[in-house]
């Protein structure tokens, strides 16, 4: 399982198109990607053509960076409705927003003991690899607290 | 511009009822027709605010009332579909093609947890994205951060609207419960509780309008209720964090949509927030009502709690809202909910609405806001 051969690769997709930066193969060194509009200097989630502020097409891809501070939170307690992928049974989980230096804030599930979740905690972001039933290895995100893991340096 | 007046109203109660979509309409149809004191078949246009409704539902609805050949169709807009549909019964009226209109807001709506494909990307619902009320939850944490805003004040919102609710024969639940109650009962998330959130159910509502000329010829000009304003607007960039976002700007500074379409409501029916004597807001959940008095500047940005906790929200207090018990007691069916605000409004100014009676009030404000910002403000006046 851990050796990753080329099938194992061409089967790996991200969870949206557009919204990770980096090669697939090496999850650990992915980012969000964002872009950056020229004209108005927003800055917004995922890779785009037209700025979804001014709609104007000066807008360059960026890759957003790996650390933000926790800017509000909740705890999901039920289990979201439809097609929800996380741990079974359902555990209950914090989401939050993640105001990254760019000048955004990203929804995202936090990783972490929901007794831990304070607005202005340090987080780093954090994508793994999902294997789903019908053989596709997906590519997922969440943060967790900068103190825990620490694989990023 | 000429004034457009409301002739009539009707309602279902809202609920859940073992009846069809159309049973529901239809009968909400008949009675604002019956009150208005007009004929089907004198209405020259008529509109569906609904959601979760098949396509053609106006039209199905309203057949159960007669044939007909006039304009039927049926428009959604989330929460505020039924600002939507009014405003474009307005529109349709003061532009002079037609003079007599029905709105009517239906709704049929499964229990629990509102479809998420409606509304969210299946990368979304993966990661646990897909639950309308962390978006609540979460503007409800950040306001407690940043103005001390207390878990006791948002719980104060649904003692208040529960317990108005008792009153009202068109709330599902009709049901005063204790504060204790309220803040033991649990989270859904976190600050928010179950006794503190709406649930989406059955229900219509529907008024008949007219133009004041129209009103005049048919005698009733007397007993007509003003359309003072009906705006609906969508939320500017990242001015409002709503499901179902995925993100926000941390740089933009836009109005929120409440702000906006208030603004527009106030300046069109050239009054401020003072002179209206009361309130039907969008409380899907009570933290949101607190936003909100904040929004339509009935008071200063981080003073909401406070308002509510010193009373001032109350029916005999000097801004009454939510008198009807509000949707956390009505429920939410979505098509139906400002139609149903409307309902009340009207009581009130024709100082009908028995124990939920707001002395005096002459002039009222509907506010609705939902998915993609959508957000509609309506203000009557006798």
């Amino acid at each position: 399982m851990a050796n990753v051969n080329e099938g194992a690769v061409s089967k790996r997709v991200p969870i949206l198109d557009g919204l990770l930066s980096g090669s697939l193969s090496d999850p650990d060194n992915l980012t969000l990607a964002g872009c950056k509009c020229t004209s108005c200097g927003e800055t917004a989630l995922g890779s785009k053509t037209i700025c979804p502020n001014c709609g104007c097409d000066t807008v360059k891809n960026i890759s957003l960076s790996e650390r933000g501070v926790l800017w509000s939170f909740t705890v999901v307690r039920h289990r979201p409705p439809g097609n929800y992928r996380g741990p079974e049974p359902f555990v209950p989980f914090g989401l939050g927003l993640v105001e990254l230096p760019e000048g955004l804030r990203v929804l995202s599930p936090i990783k972490c003991d929901i007794e831990k979740l304070k607005i202005g905690l340090g987080l780093q972001f954090r994508p793994y690899v999902r294997k789903d039933p019908d053989g596709r290895e997906v590519v997922a995100f969440a943060f967790e607290p900068v103190n825990e893991g620490g694989a990023h340096v | 511009m000429s004034d457009v007046v409301i002739l009539g109203a009707g309602m279902h109660p809202f609920g859940r009822f073992d009846k069809t979509y159309e049973e529901l309409g239809a009968q909400a149809a008949a009675e604002a027709l019956r009150d208005a004191g007009v004929e089907w078949r004198q209405i020259q246009g008529a509109y569906l605010s609904r959601m979760y409704l098949p396509a053609t539902s106006g039209a199905r609805i309203l057949r159960r009332l007669g044939s007909t050949d006039i304009s039927v169709v049926d428009i959604e807009a989330a929460c505020a579909s039924g600002g939507a549909a009014l405003r474009q019964a307005v529109l349709a009226v003061r532009s002079g093609e037609i003079d007599l209109a029905m709105v009517l807001g239906c709704e049929k709506m499964p229990r629990g947890f509102m479809d998420p494909s409606m509304i969210y990307s299946p990368w979304q619902i993966e990661l646990g994205m897909s639950l309308n009320p962390a978006y609540w939850s979460m503007r409800a944490m950040r306001h407690m951060y940043e103005y001390g805003t207390t878990e006791l004040q948002i719980a104060k919102v649904a003692y208040k609207n529960h317990r108005n609710s008792v009153h009202n024969p068109y709330a599902m639940y009709r049901k005063e419960f204790s504060l204790d109650e309220i803040v033991n009962s649990p989270l859904v998330c976190d600050p928010i509780r179950r006794l503190e959130i709406c649930a989406p159910d059955d229900g219509a509502a529907a008024v008949v309008i007219a133009s004041e000329k129209r009103a005049r010829q048919l005698g009733v000009k007397g007993k007509a209720i003003n359309i003072a304003a009906s705006c609906h607007t969508i939320a500017r960039y990242s001015a409002d964090f709503r499901c179902p976002a995925d993100s926000m700007s941390a740089t933009a500074n836009n109005p929120g949509p409440t702000e906006v379409t208030a603004k527009q409501a106030y300046e069109r029916a050239g009054i401020a927030p003072k002179d209206i004597d009361c309130f039907e807001v969008q409380d899907t959940d009570a933290f949101c009502e607190i936003e909100i008095y904040e929004s339509l500047g009935l008071c200063a940005l981080g003073e909401g709690g406070r308002l509510v906790e010193e009373g001032s929200t109350e029916i005999n207090g000097p801004m009454p809202v939510n008198m009807s018990g509000g949707l956390i007691s009505k429920g939410e069916p979505v098509g139906a909910s400002h139609l149903g605000q409307v309902v009340e409004i009207i009581s009130q100014l024709r100082g009908t609405a028995g124990p939920r009676q707001v002395a005096g009030a002459k002039v009222g404000l509907a506010h609705v806001l939902g998915a993609g910002g959508n957000c509609a403000v309506t203000i009557l006046q006798s």
